[in-house]
């Protein structure tokens, strides 16, 4: 795929065709740019002036290519002159990033001037060969009570939050980079693929602000950021994660130091790709997603990964279309995953917040062999209690608690419990909530649980577990609202 | 289509459960009508058991018998009267909440308690709680037999006679009305004198001046007191039944209105499934539809 930049001289074509954010190149029969190719436009006719550039993605014959526009096609017209510019689209990376906030093409869209760096790396680059992937499993502890219980991370792999509209991906996203990054003493790189564009905006802001533990440091001091949001045409969003995903690949395999990717939104790949692959002339796959929709995710998947010289930890949000985890596009990226969330709306129905499914979340390394017996064994614990109470819910619901043997009614009792219990208070959530975000250990988390679990805390008002941290913090709040009656 | 086709397994499965308490509720309430019966047959002549006794107290005698005697409490028997069956809402757990009350008072107040519990759900209640039973009765349905409650009456009261317990109170549900049952605990052993058992009825009843005026009619032979050893034992078995009865018509309402509720929550429950259901396969067509068009679409180009 990566083919090195030669220089060819200007090897110049014209547009034959444009079909909404595509359009068709004539080039000389001998000099047809390779596929991935960024082709380059720049006109300035009947006082017009466009910039656009393109990405070879068929060959038509006859000296035709067909290409993607990474930026609106607005304005432009047969005939122009398309400049080949000898290689895949690249981009700037290097620590001089950092702190940067770029478009797609690699281009600053933060007033602060030109970046200026040694080096300019392909977007389109072969995933590292399996010699050099890294082996090592280890947790990655977030702090969240939900998370590091039942779907631990792991350092340098892939965690995915899916969901629907508006069940907090973005939030829990913001959560773990305000957690993480600012415990973090690599870098991070954050791709906004498709979402809103006000988001990306808080999120720059509040990097800014965001420290990085006592160092002084802001987040953003480490952090470069990419975005292609929702305004943006298709063949941004289907590249602007490849741009960041480089950037996040240079740390890693140059500096060799543990980076932080972020995604939001991976489906906005998926469904950028959809968008231009009919006017491609693919014919449509399921549910009308383009037929090359696993391969575009696997091949960008698997960039995203840890190597013997370096880890990226990635984190990437997965809108699920119509809360149907089972359409094609969440249900590629799910395979990639290492630990997914599942973000169920009935739980945040109850206001339980992160709204994470117990039962349809799960982590690779939630296995003894790497959280160790203990961690296992009140995973399951939990996850088999709440079980349970989904499994009666359905006879609740038509004969009431009162008909249910004596052991349901104290599995349905601590249950209520334990869900209540997996809500936490965020660091980012904290002007909403008007709660200090709440860190949570591990050890904590678990011994939390456990005494749930063992019936130690059966006493306590079920509102009493709503956002607290450890078990004890629980324990005050049912006071606090004994007190106040 | 799995989620259609799970929304539907799901939706029979409710409908299935919804037969079952429709038929529950029916049973019920054939039932309940017969307990019914029962109950206003027994309760005259409970009425009337207390009639006389206020009648002999109001004639003056020195009302003196060793079940009106108040003893201080060392030993006491809990009898607690729940139903073999569940599905009657909350039934059973207001009654197990009762005994737990009751008993949890005698234990942190030391006294020895003989516990005797009628019903498969309370016994199984109570032994998931910890607590020891001396006596378990299943065979009591919706039509409690006096001749199968007067044993255990009779043996309560020996049991008095003799000193080896103080007091006796039965966990049951009274029934007031169809629309209002509650459980309660109520002392039968020691007696209430007369005067304080009538009073209630008494109020209820066309008043102490009939009462009284209906004395002077009696004459008692061989003497007031003779009549009262017999009649004590009589009054105190008849109200045992009482709440004997009480507990069965109790527990068929119960159950009728319980399995009511829990038909109209299958219906309901039954009407939101079906409207997934139907919005999930109409967007599983939808999407077929619009696969097809798509493929047709494509291969015009």
């Amino acid at each position: 795929m990566a083919t090195a930049t030669r220089a060819t001289g200007r090897n110049i074509g014209h547009v034959t065709q444009v079909i909404g954010s595509t359009f068709d190149v004539e080039f000389a029969e001998d000099g047809i740019p390779a596929i991935y190719n960024a082709v380059r436009i720049d006109s300035e006719k009947k006082g017009v002036s466009l910039h656009l550039v393109g990405e070879v993605q068929q060959h038509l014959g006859g000296g035709k290519v067909r290409c993607v526009a990474l930026g609106s096609t607005d304005g432009l017209i047969r005939g122009a002159d398309v400049v080949d510019s000898g290689g895949p689209l690249s981009v700037p990376v290097g620590p001089a990033t950092l702190g940067r906030v770029f478009n797609l093409l690699g281009e600053p869209i933060d007033n602060r001037g030109e970046v200026k760096t040694a080096e300019r790396w392909p977007i389109h680059r072969d995933p590292p060969p399996v010699t050099e992937l890294s082996t090592k499993t280890e947790l990655f502890e977030t702090g969240i009570k939900v998370i590091d219980l039942l779907t631990p991370f792991v350092r340098g792999g892939k965690a995915g939050l899916f969901g629907g509209a508006g069940l907090g991906k973005t939030v829990i996203l913001t959560e773990l980079i305000a957690r993480i990054a600012s415990a973090h003493g690599g870098y991070s790189v954050f791709a906004g693929v498709g979402e809103r564009t006000r988001e990306g905006t808080d999120l720059w802001l509040e990097m800014q602000e965001a420290k990085i533990g006592d160092t002084g440091r802001s987040v953003i001091e480490q952090t470069c950021m990419v975005f292609g949001q929702m305004n943006e045409p298709p063949g941004a969003r289907l590249r602007v994660a490849l741009s960041a995903l480089t950037m996040a690949e240079y740390f890693r395999d140059t500096t060799g130091a543990d980076t932080l990717l972020f995604v939001d939104n991976i489906f906005r790949f998926s469904q950028a790709g959809s968008e231009v692959s009919a006017l491609l002339g693919r014919m449509p796959s399921a549910v009308g997603y383009q037929p090359t929709l696993a391969t575009e995710m696997g091949a960008l998947q698997e960039r995203i990964t840890s190597t013997s010289k370096g880890a990226i930890t990635s984190v990437q949000a997965v809108y699920v279309p119509a809360d149907d985890p089972t359409d094609p596009a969440p249900a590629t990226a799910f395979g990639n995953l290492d630990a997914f969330l599942y973000l169920e709306r009935s739980i945040s129905e109850k206001g339980i917040y992160p709204a994470v499914d117990p039962l349809a979340s799960s982590s690779r390394i939630l296995d003894p062999q790497y959280v160790g017996e203990r961690h296992y064994k009140i995973a399951r614990r939990v996850q088999r209690t709440l079980q349970r109470y989904r499994e009666l819910q359905d006879i609740i619901a038509i004969l009431g608690v009162d008909e249910l043997s004596e052991e349901d009614k104290l599995v349905v009792h601590r249950a209520r419990r334990m869900e209540r219990f997996l809500s936490q208070p965020f660091l980012v959530a904290e002007v909403f909530t008007g709660k200090p975000g709440e860190i949570t250990s591990l050890a904590d988390t678990i011994r939390s649980f456990e005494e749930i679990a063992d019936g130690k805390w059966d006493h306590l008002p079920e509102q009493a577990f709503m956002y607290v941290g450890p078990i004890e913090q629980a324990e005050e709040q049912a006071k606090k609202m004994a007190a106040k009656g | 289509m799995a989620k259609a086709r799970a929304l539907d397994r799901r939706r029979r499965s409710v409908r299935n459960i919804r037969k079952i308490t429709r038929t529950m509720e029916l049973i019920a309430t054939a039932r309940f009508k017969k307990a019914m019966d029962r109950s206003v047959a027994a309760r005259d002549y409970t009425k009337q058991l207390v009639k006389i006794l206020e009648n002999i107290a109001s004639v003056g005698a020195d009302v003196v018998h060793p079940l009106l005697d108040v003893r201080p409490t060392k030993r006491t028997a809990v009898l607690v009267l729940s139903g073999n069956r569940g599905l009657c809402g909350g039934y059973n757990s207001n009654i197990v909440r009762q005994a737990v009350a009751i008993l949890g008072q005698w234990k942190s107040e030391r006294v020895d308690t003989d516990v005797a519990v009628s019903g498969k759900r309370g016994i199984s209640a109570l032994k998931f709680r910890g607590i020891d039973m001396d006596e378990r009765y299943t065979s009591f349905e919706d039509k409690p037999a006096f001749d199968a409650v007067m044993p255990i009456g009779r043996a309560y009261l020996d049991a008095y006679a003799a000193g080896k317990i103080d007091r006796l109170d039965v966990v049951y549900t009274r029934f007031h009305s169809i629309a209002r049952q509650e459980a309660v605990t109520e002392m039968l052993l020691p007696l209430k004198a007369p005067e304080i058992a009538g009073a209630t009825t008494a109020a209820a009843a066309p008043g102490v001046a009939t009462s009284k005026l209906a004395s002077q009619e009696y004459d008692f032979y061989p003497s007031a007191e003779s009549i009262l050893e017999e009649i004590l034992p009589a009054s105190f078995l008849s109200r045992l039944f009482k709440c004997f009865l009480d507990a069965a018509v109790s527990e068929q309402v119960a159950r009728m209105v319980a399995m009511k509720a829990a038909s109209e929550n299958a219906a309901g429950l039954i009407k939101n499934l079906s409207r997934r259901y139907n919005r999930a396969r109409q967007s599983q067509i939808t999407g077929e539809i619009m696969e097809i068009l798509g493929g047709v679409e494509a291969l015009k180009q």
